[in-house]
């Protein structure tokens, strides 16, 4: 501690480069935040919401995209530890102008009348669930997406059918909020695509939605699904909600591998920075190394006060890049949900000591060669010594 | 009965530098008593500062044995030789060398760093320094705020705040107008009158003879003996 004094000392020696070295360094670890934060929510720490925890998705193994028989639904509903099976089918189509992201949201026909026992996380008054369950042609949306469309209960909306050949021209029947994770979604009552597609080999089932009885029967129940359609010709692909959610990411490339690839360009980026700052820094005081040397100082202090310099700055511009990170993780909670990790998207405990220790452990890289150099320079070639 | 601070046989520092092979100093003999305050003068690139760096154990001899203050440095570590400078010697130099980023008051307290005195004692000896040297009243001072003969008398300052027995000077009024010169040289006589400071300074100010109790010569690496002198010194 006797010594801080002089380790603040010499880090403001020269300010202005002093800033900048903790500004790049604050921007380069916010992001490194936001990255690991993200990468730490997704593969680590990430838990399903508590309405979540009891939701399994049985899909085709091979792709989403291909349908499952509808009468899956009776053999899945015989698994033992299955509490209720929904039927669920993504439409697709188009509202209104497609060229407009924000007009592009989920719309997925459902079973109606199990929609609010799977997803007991829904809240809506009980008038608006019977008239969704009632109007065959009826949907519910959620209270964000009905916000940013100006949708009331009783509006008429039409969806331009692309993947189905006819269109959807439907009611909100109601409008709903969850506890857990709240994304933008349509849902329309699945009478319409069995009216629409009566007797049409098309009227299948896109995935099922599985509520288990206790979370401990999902591993179970996931097993023995896909057991029971291996042979099939729509073998099975079943997994928790959580699971599902996090397999659309597969779609856009290895996450983790472009995630770790950036976090590690981000830390090499910046431990060259500071390499170069500190090696300025302490070149410009070799003189003064061996004045300390020779009012007594050991060359083991003399390295450990530059090393601790370092790591100062260092340690500043990480708080700082934390910081502005969990800034940015709070601006992209209240964006819009892309994942239902991002809705939660936090700097955790283990992301934040991960980030003190790489902002520490960039401090001592970056100086440990030009601090090794300096005290072991000869005293007299250190008092000569003329930048 | 007088004690021998420094007793130097047969040193030699031989270095090689851009290929010439340079002996900075050849088989010096020296001798200096407790309360001594011993000159060595010398034409430049005689060796001076290389005998008075050898003495502080900032260089190693090539050969020769050297023993200072009762300890042989020859045979000490790195380590050894950095605590033993810490307590034994306190050094100034030509150009000052204070810490621009530090107050005079902090400057002087950095050699007190390496003691165990507690941060209230610290300060209170360094304040105490400042105001043996003349300079209470600059103690916040940064360098860049002192002229060159009070940056010169904080140093000197910094070198006595251990106490040590023997202060190394090397060209300490080379820097400076000759009324600070005058005050520096002024100040380490009293220090070796009043304080009983063993002085070995390396000069080249004819000044400076007034204050010496012993004046050595050095003539391209050769120090001479007692009462020598260069044939063409002036």
């Amino acid at each position: 501690m006797k010594y801080l004094p002089l380790i603040v000392k010499n880090c403001l020696r020269n300010r202005r480069r002093s800033v900048l070295t903790i500004a790049s360094l604050a921007i380069s670890l916010c992001l490194l935040g936001v990255m690991m934060a993200l990468y730490y929510a997704l593969f680590i720490g990430g838990q399903p919401a508590k309405a979540q925890a009891r939701r399994v998705v049985v899909r085709h193994k091979v792709s989403i995209v291909f349908p499952m028989p509808l009468y899956y639904r009776e053999k899945i509903a015989q698994v033992p530890g299955v509490e209720e099976v929904m039927v669920w089918q993504w439409f697709g189509g188009v509202y209104k102008d497609s060229r407009d992201q924000r007009n592009f949201f989920a719309r997925l026909g459902v079973e109606a009348d199990k929609l609010f026992k799977v997803y007991q996380d829904y809240q809506l008054p009980d008038e608006q669930k019977k008239a969704f369950i009632q109007d065959p042609a009826g949907c519910v949306v959620n209270k964000a997406l009905a916000e940013r469309h100006g949708f009331k209960v009783g509006d008429k909306i039409l969806i331009k059918g692309d993947i189905f050949p006819f269109d959807l021209d439907l009611t909100v029947r109601g409008i709903y909020t969850s506890s857990d994770f709240d994304d933008d979604s349509l849902w329309f009552n699945f009478k319409y695509l069995e009216n629409a597609l009566r007797n049409s080999s098309r009227l299948s089932a896109g995935t099922f939605t599985i509520l288990a009885k206790t979370p401990e029967d999902v591993p179970s129940i996931c097993r023995t699904v896909d057991e029971m359609f291996a042979n099939s010709t729509a073998p099975t692909k079943t997994e928790s909600e959580y699971a599902f959610g996090l397999s659309f990411l597969s779609f856009l490339g290895n996450i983790k591998v472009i995630l770790m690839s950036i976090c590690g360009a981000v830390t090499f980026t910046i431990l060259l920075i500071s390499a170069n700052t500190m090696a300025m820094s302490v070149r410009e005081r070799v003189r003064e190394v061996g004045v300390l040397r020779t009012l007594g100082f050991q060359k083991s202090t003399i390295l450990w006060l530059i090393l601790a310099e370092s790591a100062l700055i260092s340690l500043v511009g990480g708080a700082l890049g934390v910081l502005i990170a969990q800034g940015l993780c709070a601006a992209i909670r209240q964006g819009p949900a892309i994942l239902q990790q991002t809705k939660t998207l936090t700097i955790e405990g283990p992301v934040f000591a991960a980030l003190v220790g790489i902002s520490m452990l960039i401090g001592v890289l970056s100086a440990i060669v030009p601090a090794w150099s300096a005290s072991r320079e000869n005293i007299i070639d250190a008092l000569r010594f003329t930048d | 009965m007088s004690e021998t601070v420094i007793r130097t046989h047969g040193l030699t520092k031989e270095f090689v530098r851009d290929e010439f092979h340079v002996v900075a100093l050849k088989d010096a003999e020296m001798e200096v008593q407790r309360g001594e305050f011993v000159e060595l003068m010398g034409p430049s690139g005689s060796g001076k500062s290389t005998l008075l760096h050898l003495v502080a154990a900032m260089d190693r001899p090539t050969r020769g044995e050297l023993e200072v203050m009762g300890f042989k440095l020859n045979g000490l570590s790195d380590s050894e030789i950095a605590k033993w400078r810490n307590r034994h010697v306190g050094f100034v130099f030509q150009s000052f060398n204070l810490i621009p980023v530090l107050t005079a008051l902090e400057n002087v307290e950095l050699p007190l760093k390496l003691t165990h005195l507690k941060r209230g004692e610290r300060v209170q000896h360094a304040a105490t320094a400042l105001k043996l040297v003349g300079l209470e009243d600059r103690m916040g001072h940064y360098p860049r705020q002192l002229s060159g003969g009070q940056e010169q008398r904080v140093a000197i300052a910094r070198a006595i705040v251990t106490d040590p027995d023997l202060l190394l000077c090397d060209e300490p009024t080379g820097n400076l107008d000759a009324k600070s010169a005058q005050e520096v040289l002024t100040l380490l006589g009293r220090l070796n009158k009043e304080y009983g400071k063993t002085i070995v300074m390396v000069t080249h100010d004819p000044h400076a003879a007034h204050y010496a109790t012993k004046i050595r010569y050095i003539d391209k690496g050769e120090l001479l003996p007692d009462g020598g002198k260069p044939e063409d010194w002036n």
